[in-house]
């Protein structure tokens, strides 16, 4: 029992961290429409949320978190992410998210220290 | 004199990393045009080459590569990073390309190994 529970504090939690960004994208644009002059306020504050949320967490990791806002236009995006890391350890999480007017993709990795 | 050398070991130079992130981006997609069918083959192939140039430099770093492409059209698209790490040895390099076509922007983000 107390080893599973010090695994938890020490491994990255996909499902904890998915909840994080879906909390911060919403709280931030969540029910707005694609507006070029604060989009750029927009993705600081996803990000800085996600990492003031993720630092709470009070694990030892090193937190990474990117976030990409698109204005639905048809264009084709791609993103593509590779990692060299400690497999047992390290994680990644991306949440995609969309409303009618723009996708916003927000991708958290975390390195254990 | 020593001490400042080791210290150069373990401190990710992001200058230095924009020239060969540009060359594996130009290695990839250097001269083509935007193409649906071959764009998932071409951000697997830049983010690995990266990957591959930075691993065999043989330094105490974990890496995480990122590329994203989008298309040239009257889109608005906006990218922001943000991390928390130890800001005496960690540390990021973004590159953006473009051409005709097709906008690149490739982000490689080092953390020291303890």
């Amino acid at each position: 029992m107390d080893e599973f529970q010090a695994e938890d504090e020490t491994t990255f939690v996909v499902e904890e961290v998915s909840k994080i960004i879906k909390e911060s994208v919403e709280a931030t644009i969540g029910g707005n429409t694609y507006q070029h002059n604060r989009v750029n306020q927009w993705t600081t504050n996803v990000v800085e949320q996600c990492l003031s949320q993720l630092s709470k967490l009070g694990k030892p990791f090193k937190y990474i978190v990117t976030c990409v806002i698109m204005q639905k236009n048809g264009a084709g995006l791609q993103t593509a992410n590779a990692c060299f890391w400690d497999n047992t350890t390290d994680g990644s999480c991306a949440v995609r998210w969309e409303n009618k007017s723009m996708y916003c993709i927000v991708t958290v990795f975390g390195l254990a220290i | 004199m020593e001490e400042y050398n080791s210290g150069e070991e373990i401190l990710f130079n992001s200058d230095e990393a924009t020239a060969p992130i540009k060359e594996c981006i130009e290695g990839v997609i250097g001269g083509t045009d935007y193409n649906q069918n071959k764009i998932n083959q071409w951000t697997a192939s830049i983010v690995e080459r990266c990957l591959n140039h930075f691993v065999k430099q043989g330094r105490a770093f974990k890496y995480i590569v990122n590329c994203t492409i989008m298309q040239k059209s009257s889109a608005g698209l906006h990218t922001a990073n943000s991390c928390y790490w130890d800001t005496a040895t960690d540390g990021s390099c973004t590159v953006r390309w473009e051409n005709r076509t097709m906008y690149c922007v490739v982000s490689v983000f080092a953390v020291a190994v303890a």
